[in-house]
């Protein structure tokens, strides 16, 4: 059993790493950097575009292209009697600019909304006409990589699935507390994604990084001897924290803008690559759980406690430092 | 047991298939400067190549010896990457194919390598590598997440090819020409060539 | 913490960098080393033959030959490869690659028992001049290392082909099939012998 303990504290040292280092970059997937662009058609096929959100690298130097049968220069576009219809996309996506929104409205029908990323480079523009194939395939690209982009770039998420399996172990446990955890939080991600709740996003980040110590707190009571309540009942924690960790993941979900009758496709593909990076993560983990156990590298007894305190710690410094910015809004 | 085997290999056939036709830099663009660490050397031949021959001549020599590259492997990635920032870049080239020779004779040969060399070699090849990563840094890259990123798949690639290498070969059970202790002896038989032919090429042009 | 890379992401990844050139990483090269790598060992028939003799031959001796070949094999050759690099001349390649040829399918279709030390010292000069010849017509712009994995891995599976066809000698239809190979493997050897000596005249 001590050669787990090891493997938990090199995994915890790395995902340490990760969580500290990777917050002011990293983490810009729940902050992101975005612009929006609207165009407003003003006849049929000609539009006025307009940035409603400067992207912070200012909007001259966004490198923008149209379908090739339209004509650029803003604030104008001319689509001619196509209109607007065919790819675009923005080349100079970066670290300074994740993420545009293209708002479309036209004359007659709904306005339509299209997010171009650095995971998504191009989107198409479709007619007004009802989806077709081409336009769920499109769906399901820019999602799943959207939800898998959040996932790896959410230390936070990431920590606390990394000490859920610390308590748990291997095994069907961890199966049915994985799976718990991923029911609960797709539930309240579709939740807050329809509106039927909603969470100010800073006191919920302060949750989520609680959520971590409380873990940080059962690791330390279970290596005392005590059974907490994790221990016990893995899949109701599991559950009842997935759901806050979902509404922190909707909360991404909810700048992009999504044309109300995709949304529940969206959701959906957001979602599975959510579960794709997760499992990943899992799989990643239990791999190397299995190499270190091969490999017989145990812990000195006198580390034994020390992965759970930094857990602990980590979570708590990201605590107070989210707490702050509760206040500084307030 | 048989089930985590299984998802371990397939999760290193991901991880090899993965990397390899993945662009660094468009990861980074993506998924910021960390997982560009991580992929970097991942699509880099002679980081796939000196990894690989450094955790199965590891993985042989059982997990007593092995096991301290879990530590040294990533503290040596870490520290190389250090060098080349303070002392600049150089062409990695050379060491490299002569790290290759080396260790491929030594793991050809079947050698019992005290602990303290191979962790030497495995330090240096980790020195090596280390700062050969950090050469074309672009001057936006976030120095901190990237050696968080290398460091970070430097160690769980070395651990899981040690792992993966002592279970293939069933250490001391088996004989000196079972097929299994052939297999591995003849993978260093051809990284020595590699390391060889390396070396040529590079002192040719 | 490795990125395991899921298969969206990679198309995603793929179709991006199909897209946008500039991205190309510094490597690249690889592709094309590798590619030349690999193909070089096998486009020339008489290399090619030889190779798979070698193998065979090995196979026929047993052990200690059938597992310290391909051991060693690669690395000779890698060896003969650094002396074709570097350019040092050996007397008469075309002519010697054809003999090697031709004395080991006659090795093959004969089932000749050299002592080991004897057979290793004649693969060993035999796996020199092949490597040599190699090495001479290296592509120059090729990626090192991606040229040497391909090489050596190319040059090893030929090998073991040889090997596995080698073990055929199991059964007594087999040992004949095997002694047939031999007598073509000898036969191509002649004909590229000639046309060596002829290239001479």
């Amino acid at each position: 059993m001590r050669a787990i303990q090891y493997l938990r504290l090199a995994l915890l040292a790395l995902t340490l790493a990760l969580a500290v280092l990777i917050r002011p970059s990293a983490l810009r997937a729940h902050e992101a950097a975005m612009g929006v662009l609207e165009f407003r058609e003003v006849r049929p096929g000609a539009f006025v575009g307009r940035w409603s959100i400067e992207p912070s690298i200012g909007a001259s130097r966004v490198d923008l292209r149209v379908p090739p049968h339209c004509f650029l220069r803003l604030p104008e576009m001319n689509c001619g009697a196509k209109g607007l219809v065919g790819p675009i996309t923005i080349t100079n996506l970066g670290s300074n600019m994740s993420v545009v929104l293209i708002k479309v409205v036209p004359i007659e029908g709904e306005p339509r909304s299209y997010t171009i990323s650095t995971a998504n480079p191009v989107v198409s523009v479709l007619g007004t006409g009802a989806p077709t194939l081409e336009v769920w395939l499109e769906l399901a690209r820019t999602y799943v990589n959207y939800g898998i982009d959040h996932i790896l770039l959410g230390a936070d998420h990431l920590l606390f699935v990394l000490g859920l399996i610390w308590i748990v172990g291997g095994g069907w446990r961890l199966v049915k507390t994985i799976t718990a955890f991923t029911i609960g939080h797709s539930a309240s991600l579709a939740a807050a994604a329809f509106g039927l709740i909603g969470v100010p996003e800073r006191p919920l980040n302060a949750c989520i990084a609680l959520s971590i110590a409380f873990v940080g707190v059962e690791i330390v009571k279970q290596q005392r001897g005590e059974i907490g309540l994790t221990a016990r009942y893995p899949w109701i924690v599991a559950f009842s924290f997935g759901l806050v960790h979902g509404i922190g993941f909707a909360s991404a979900l909810a700048g992009l803008g999504l044309e109300r009758r995709l949304l529940p496709a969206a959701l959906l593909f957001f979602n599975i690559g959510v579960e794709i990076g997760q499992l990943a993560f899992v799989l990643l983990v239990l791999a190397l759980i299995w190499a270190h156990r091969r490999l017989d590298a145990v812990v000195p007894r006198w580390g034994e406690a020390l992965p759970a305190y930094l857990i602990g710690s980590v979570s708590m410094f990201w605590f107070f430092g989210r707490l702050a910015r509760v206040f500084a809004v307030i | 047991m048989k089930l985590n085997s299984a998802r371990l290999l397939i999760a290193t056939a991901m991880l090899l298939a993965g990397g390899s036709a993945a662009e660094a830099h468009i990861v980074a663009a993506r998924l910021g400067d960390f997982y560009m660490g991580v992929v970097h050397p991942l699509t880099d031949l002679q980081d796939v190549v000196l990894w690989t021959a450094t955790g199965v001549l590891a993985g042989t020599l059982g997990a007593a010896k092995g096991r301290w590259l879990i530590a040294v492997f990533p503290l040596g990635l870490l520290f190389g990457l250090l060098l080349g920032q303070v002392f600049g870049a150089a062409s990695t080239q050379l060491a490299d194919a002569a790290m290759m020779l080396a260790i491929g004779l030594l793991l050809a040969a079947a050698a019992q390598v005290p602990t303290v060399l191979l962790c030497a070699m495995a330090f240096a090849v980790a020195v090596i590598r280390g700062a050969a990563n950090g050469a074309d840094l672009a001057p936006e890259t976030d120095r901190l997440l990237f050696a968080a990123g290398l460091t970070c798949v430097g160690y769980a690639a070395i651990t899981l090819t040690m792992a993966l290498t002592a279970v293939f070969k069933r250490t001391s059970s088996d004989s000196a020409t079972s097929w299994r202790a052939i297999a591995v002896r003849a993978l260093g038989g051809w990284i020595a060539a590699i390391g060889l032919m390396m070396a040529s090429l590079a002192l040719a042009t | 913490m490795s990125l395991r890379l899921p298969l969206p992401l990679m198309t995603a990844i793929v179709s991006s960098a199909l897209m946008q050139p500039v991205f190309a990483h510094e490597q690249a090269g690889v592709a094309g080393g590798l590619a030349s790598g690999l193909l070089h060992p096998v486009t020339g028939i008489d290399h090619l033959i030889a190779m798979v003799a070698v193998g065979i031959w090995g196979a026929q001796l047993g052990a200690p030959a059938i597992w310290i070949l391909p051991i060693t094999f690669p690395l000779v050759m890698a060896i003969g490869g650094v002396l074709g690099v570097l350019h040092v001349p050996l007397p008469m390649p075309e002519v010697m690659i054809a003999v090697s040829a031709v004395i080991l399918g006659i090795a093959v279709a004969a089932r000749l028992r050299l002592p080991f030390a004897a057979a290793a010292i004649v693969v060993a000069m035999f796996a020199i001049f092949h490597g040599h010849a190699h090495g001479a017509e290296l592509p120059r712009a090729a990626n090192a290392l991606a040229y040497g994995v391909g090489f050596v891995t190319a040059t090893g599976l030929l090998h073991l082909c040889g090997i596995a066809i080698g073990t055929l000698t199991r059964w007594p239809a087999g040992e004949r099939l095997i002694q047939g190979l031999g007598a073509g493997i000898a036969a191509i050897g002649c004909y590229f012998l000639a046309q060596g000596v002829g290239a001479f005249a």
